[in-house]
């Protein structure tokens, strides 16, 4: 489990990671969504003991996250930074070497061979990384990260600029690691990724704006809108619509309304119409996407740089 | 510890066979180490008929070698041979300034420090780890360029000089300040490393560490000064004890977090 509790950090007097407080439970992958320079990546280095905050504190599966710590925590911890950062002249296989003897991994060819069957770098162990396209030195990143079978990820964007099909293979991956309780924190600027990914979302600017199910973060920051289309002009209609939301606007046949609570209120809303007259076509919800949500929440915070006092 | 270090030990060299042109510098000063000496002693005297032993002054400064059962030109030859053997002492440095210079702030700038600092590996381990990967190649060259030094001096010059070259204070000089020398260079070249922007700034400052060394092999060449076994003995120790006080120094002065937030 990765627990940070009022995790800040400044830079001069620049502070990048403000006050936030979250935990990845085992098992559970979040995922760390931001603009750029929002400190998505410090806090990443934060959670890895590459840089120490400012204030508040990091635990990694219960032990806090010391200088005197960091040592014996690090073998617990995988971590795919922002580039793969591969020795260019070393092969596929030479690179996953170093690093499996740097962490010890016992088993050495047997944990490597496993590493590159994961990602069906099999046929490719002896190429040398800089032969290699941007998506197949991801992979090998990626696979340096996993080799050690760490209790926590920690990936800085691992599908920035992979395939559709390699992007697929790497959240298959991340399914299956989580199925066997690691605990995966990933920063992403893909939503779609982060909500087809993720248990839960955290939205960082600085503040860690929100943290909640993708679903659920869509529900309580947009309201969803009610279409209504009719046989006819929908003006016509409109004055009983407007009971519901006095906002309500009608163009041509199809009125449009926002409800607070749908699951309650069409079916009086589709009752009121009916008996005033009007023929119903459809009625449907438009749910707000998920850009939409992420859109309202980095949208409603001011970006210009703050300074600390 | 050893296995973290000897991991990236493996790597430094691995790296270094498969980026051959980085030893060139080193290579080049092997052999013009070994040219220059000849062409004084033996060749530049054989083709201009005029002996070094006819030059009075050079047989009055070469008695400071002793082996008074040397003929003139054999004493003259060894004084030489004994002198350019200084030159082998800056060749690892010159040689390994440059790896050691590119070490830290070339895994920076090719974005390999991060994941590699993201390892249980300490800083001491990756120092020393970087520090060797450096010194070992270049001494394996300087070996053998001394090697084939030898064996030039036992076919080309005069009867009794290459014995006259198996000394105390040659075997000081070779096994004892010359690698002392080189590690020390190499230290403060790490540290340089650590603390700068981009090698070639590194590399500058590096230049700056062969100063007081070449001063040294100036002092020799003029006769203005001797080695002596004491002082060789006396330098080494002091060198050692430089190298252990750099160590320290590298190891506090590396800082991971300016290193991966301050550098672009």
């Amino acid at each position: 489990m990765i627990s940070a509790i009022h995790l800040s950090r400044q830079f001069g007097s620049r502070v990048v990671v403000d006050d936030a407080s979250f935990e990845v439970r085992d098992g559970e992958i979040v995922a760390l969504l931001g603009p750029n320079g929002a400190g998505k990546t410090t806090t990443l280095r934060m959670l890895a003991g590459l840089i120490a905050p400012t204030s508040g504190t990091v635990s990694i599966g219960g032990v806090p996250l010391t200088r005197t710590t960091v040592s014996s925590l690090r073998p617990q911890i995988g971590f795919l930074t922002e580039t793969p950062g591969l020795w260019d002249r070393l092969s596929i296989v030479e690179n996953l070497r170093v690093y499996a003897g740097l962490y010890g991994v016992a088993q050495r060819d047997r944990a490597i061979d496993r590493a590159l069957e994961m990602f069906e770098l099999g046929d490719r162990r002896s190429a040398r990384a800089a032969e290699l396209s941007k998506g197949m030195r991801q992979k090998v990143a990626l696979a340096r990260a996993l080799l050690h079978q760490p209790a926590v990820l920690l990936l800085d964007e691992p599908t920035s600029g992979l395939d559709p099909e390699i992007m697929r293979a790497v959240r298959q991956l991340l399914d299956e690691r989580r199925a066997s309780g690691c605990a995966i924190l990933l920063s992403t600027h893909n939503l779609d990724e982060a909500e087809r990914t993720a248990d839960r979302v955290a939205v960082l600017q600085r503040r860690l704006l929100a943290l909640d199910p993708p679903d659920v973060l869509r529900r309580r920051l947009t309201a969803s809108r009610t279409v209504v289309r009719v046989n006819g002009e929908a003006s016509a209609h409109l004055a009983g619509a407007q009971r519901f939301d006095p906002r309500a606007t009608a163009a041509a046949e199809t009125m449009m309304l926002t409800l607070r609570d749908p699951e309650r209120e069409v079916p009086e809303l589709v009752r009121a119409l009916v008996a005033g007259g009007a023929a119903i076509v459809e009625v449907r919800q438009e749910v707000a996407t998920f850009e939409d949500v992420y859109l309202r929440l980095v949208g409603a915070t001011p970006s210009k740089e703050t300074r600390a006092s | 510890m050893m296995r973290r270090l000897l991991t990236l030990f493996r790597k430094e060299l691995l790296d270094l066979m498969r980026n051959r042109a980085a030893l060139i510098p080193v290579i080049v000063a092997a052999v013009i180490a070994i040219a220059m000496p000849f062409s004084i002693t033996v060749v530049i005297p054989q083709m201009s008929h005029e002996p070094l032993g006819a030059d009075a002054d050079l047989l009055k400064i070469s008695r400071a070698v002793g082996a008074d059962e040397l003929s003139g030109e054999g004493r003259v030859q060894l004084f030489l041979f004994q002198q350019f053997l200084l030159v082998f002492l800056l060749m690892p440095i010159t040689g390994a300034m440059s790896l050691a210079a590119h070490a830290i702030v070339g895994e920076k700038q090719a974005r390999t420090l991060e994941p590699l600092l993201a390892t249980p590996i300490t800083t001491f381990e990756l120092l020393v780890a970087k520090v060797l990967g450096s010194l070992i190649p270049t001494l394996v060259i300087s070996a053998g360029a001394l090697a084939l030094y030898f064996a030039g001096i036992a076919v080309t010059a005069e009867p009794g000089v290459a014995r006259g070259m198996l000394t105390v204070r040659t075997l000081l000089l070779v096994l004892g300040i010359a690698p002392l020398a080189a590690l020390v260079s190499l230290q403060l070249a790490l540290i340089i490393s650590s603390r700068v922007n981009d090698p070639r700034t590194a590399q500058q400052f590096g230049v700056l560490i062969i100063l007081p060394l070449t001063a040294l092999l100036v002092a020799q060449f003029t006769g203005s000064m001797w080695l002596t076994n004491r002082t060789i003995v006396g330098l080494g120790a002091v060198l050692l004890v430089l190298w252990i006080v750099l160590t320290g120094f590298s190891v506090a002065l590396f800082d991971r977090e300016a290193i991966l937030t301050r550098w672009r």
